[in-house]
């Protein structure tokens, strides 16, 4: 009798505050995303390996067989370690054997405009952005990680760099960044955000740290940099101010020659296309983009042409 | 005299032990058995499969429809992330797998078709013919208006090759039917020929097409958008087409809005109940043109 008078009490315990023990308990469980960062992309494997068919059987610029089983094996070891001990070291091997040559002058970097690059670069026909190439292609807009404490991917959350430096994803982009770098050639393009609020430029970044210190100057000609600016957007900074002046002096301090355009012709266009009938896609010759470069020689000459000039004009004005 | 002569023993001649009617058995069982044994064998055989002209199923096909699948649902468009792609793999390889490729049905894409449903907003179908790079780079950039090849079956399915053969149930990876081989009922032309039909019937509201004006006609009537897409449209919910003529950049201008061929297209439209509007070379698309060209007068 005692018994069941417990039970029943038992009973009436739990319908009373089930309503708020349950959404408590709910809540605790969401509130238990570890990291800062999107979960593992479900479905990650299939992706990667029919972007991998994809890039190599239907884009392929060169022959030469790439094993897509072998280039995925090499990447997964790292879904086995820690989530915050993943080096961009770890992915050496998956590097080696993704890795392949870059068309000279085709190499676009850039910083904050990922949907615009992507655009502009028609799938590696007009140029080839990081993510047109192969170790870059099969890793864009996904992310992975193992879980914390057990073996197996965490679809819940995966480490940023705010959670730690060491995390799958940023050292994938930074061992792709500094292949990328190493491998291209000829005229570089670089595309930047004038009007991104923290600048065009950043200071720190996967450009700055990880693609500018593995540029081959024996192999680059110059480097041109378009600082592209929202339609009706805020003009943030442009060619020569703040951040993208900072870039300018770096490059001149390692030697390379550059240029820099604001608001590039051909990658406003594409801007423009949603705003066409805006003020600022009145595109006429006249308000071309501004152009500015760096003393080079071809500058020098000119310039010793003109003053020449004007000293044989002032002296035969003189006689 | 002994009374006893040799009565016909069955031992003596082994080949007259049977009688008539056992012989006949026999021999029919025999003439059976022969002919089970050649059809097991023609059967089971594994034979070659057919043998066409065309560019056979591309390489790795599963694992590029899988992957542009699952890059649709759970990347670009994640409001379909509920879509089971190993499931319509399977579904559409059972479209023609084990098939002559040149005796294909729109019913055998049914299954497929009803298994993947898209519902896509008014206003916002491009349709296209013969501009189909110019289509699609305007739909990539401005990301709210689709072509088919925007939506989850187009998408997977775009420049692909696919074919089967009866002798096998694997794809053919040798050869497929080439359009010189008089083979239009083959997997590739019934799956876009099916898709265009319902995507044409699903439109609503206001639907636009992109025409190539630097072509003597075009609006053809033999294209898909001249043969299927115009016909399927329904006048109870699409209740505009507008068309954009777009002329190369470089040639010189030759068709538009008011040339004859675009002036068939109006007929046929208006006759269905569907109001008819033209553009020539519409802005936006005419700034994708730019990117190419941005020194042309055109581009000022």
């Amino acid at each position: 009798m005692a018994a069941q008078g417990c039970t029943l009490s038992l009973w009436l315990w739990l319908w009373l505050w089930a309503p708020l023990l349950l959404p408590l308990l709910r809540g605790a469980r969401a509130a238990a995303a570890r990291w800062s960062g999107p979960g593992t992309t479900p479905h990650l494997q299939s992706i990667f390996l029919g972007r991998c068919a994809e890039y190599t059987t239907l884009l392929s610029l060169q022959p030469g067989n790439k094993n897509c089983t072998a280039i995925w094996e090499a990447f997964k070891v790292v879904l086995d370690k820690d989530p915050c001990s993943v080096l961009p070291s770890d992915y050496d091997l998956f590097i080696n054997l993704s890795r392949h040559s870059i068309p000279r002058d085709k190499s676009l970097f850039w910083e904050n405009n990922h949907l615009l690059v992507m655009s502009f670069s028609e799938n590696t026909r007009r140029l080839m952005p990081l993510c047109d190439v192969l170790y870059g292609n099969v890793g864009d807009f996904l992310s992975w990680c193992r879980q914390e404490n057990a073996s197996g991917l965490d679809y819940q959350s995966c480490p940023t760099s705010e959670d730690c430096e060491n995390n799958a994803v940023d050292s994938y982009w930074k061992s792709a960044s500094m292949q990328y770098s190493r491998d291209s050639s000829g005229v570089i393009n670089v595309m930047l955000n004038g009007s991104e609020p923290k600048g065009a430029y950043p200071v720190k970044g996967f450009f700055a740290d990880f693609e500018i210190p593995y540029l081959q100057k024996d192999k680059i000609t110059r480097i041109e940099i378009w600082v592209m600016h929202e339609v009706g957007g805020p003009i943030v900074e442009s060619c020569g101010e703040g951040s993208v002046k900072i870039l300018e002096d770096r490059l001149e301090a390692l030697g390379f020659q550059h240029s820099c355009i604001n608001d590039y012709r051909p990658v406003k266009f594409l801007m423009c296309v949603d705003h066409s009938t805006h003020p600022d896609c009145v595109m006429n010759s006249a308000s071309a983009s501004t152009q500015r470069e760096s003393p080079s020689l071809f500058t020098a000459v000119h310039a010793s042409l003109i003053i020449s000039l004007l000293v044989a004009l002032t002296s035969s004005s003189q006689v | 005299m002994a009374n006893y002569e040799f009565s016909q023993v069955s031992g003596d001649r082994p080949c007259c032990r049977l009688s008539r009617k056992a012989q006949i058995c026999l021999g029919i069982g025999l003439l059976l058995l022969i002919a089970s044994v050649v059809v097991a064998v023609i059967l089971l055989w594994p034979r070659a499969p057919l043998v066409w002209e065309g560019k056979p199923t591309t390489k790795h096909f599963p694992e590029i429809f899988l992957g542009r699948c699952l890059v649709y649902t759970q990347i670009l468009r994640p409001e379909m992330r509920d879509q089971d792609c190993k499931k319509i793999l399977n579904t559409f390889k059972r479209a023609f797998v084990s098939k002559n490729p040149c005796n294909i049905t729109k019913e055998d894409y049914e299954p497929l078709v009803q298994l993947v449903t898209q519902t896509l907003p008014c206003n916002k179908t491009l349709f296209w013919s013969k501009s189909k790079h110019l289509a699609h780079e305007y739909t990539w950039i401005q990301g709210k208006i689709f072509t088919l090849e925007d939506t989850l079956l187009g998408y997977i399915a775009d420049d692909l090759m696919w074919c089967g053969d009866p002798s096998t149930s694997d794809m053919n990876y040798d050869s497929c039917p080439h359009w010189s081989e008089n083979c239009p009922n083959n997997p590739v032309s019934l799956f876009w020929k099916v898709i265009s039909q319902k995507f044409a019937e699903a439109a609503c509201g206001v639907v636009q097409v992109m025409l190539n004006g630097s072509l003597s006609e075009p609006f053809y009537k033999n294209s898909t958008f001249g043969s299927v897409e115009v016909f399927n449209l329904d006048p109870n919910k699409v209740h505009k087409l507008q068309a954009w003529v777009m002329h190369d950049i470089e040639a010189d201008s030759s068709n538009s809005c008011s040339g004859s061929s675009i002036n068939e297209l109006k007929l046929i439209v208006e006759k269905r109940n569907i109001a008819f509007a033209c553009q020539d070379n519409y802005r936006p698309v005419r700034f994708v043109q730019c990117v190419k060209n941005p020194e042309h007068a055109s581009c000022s």
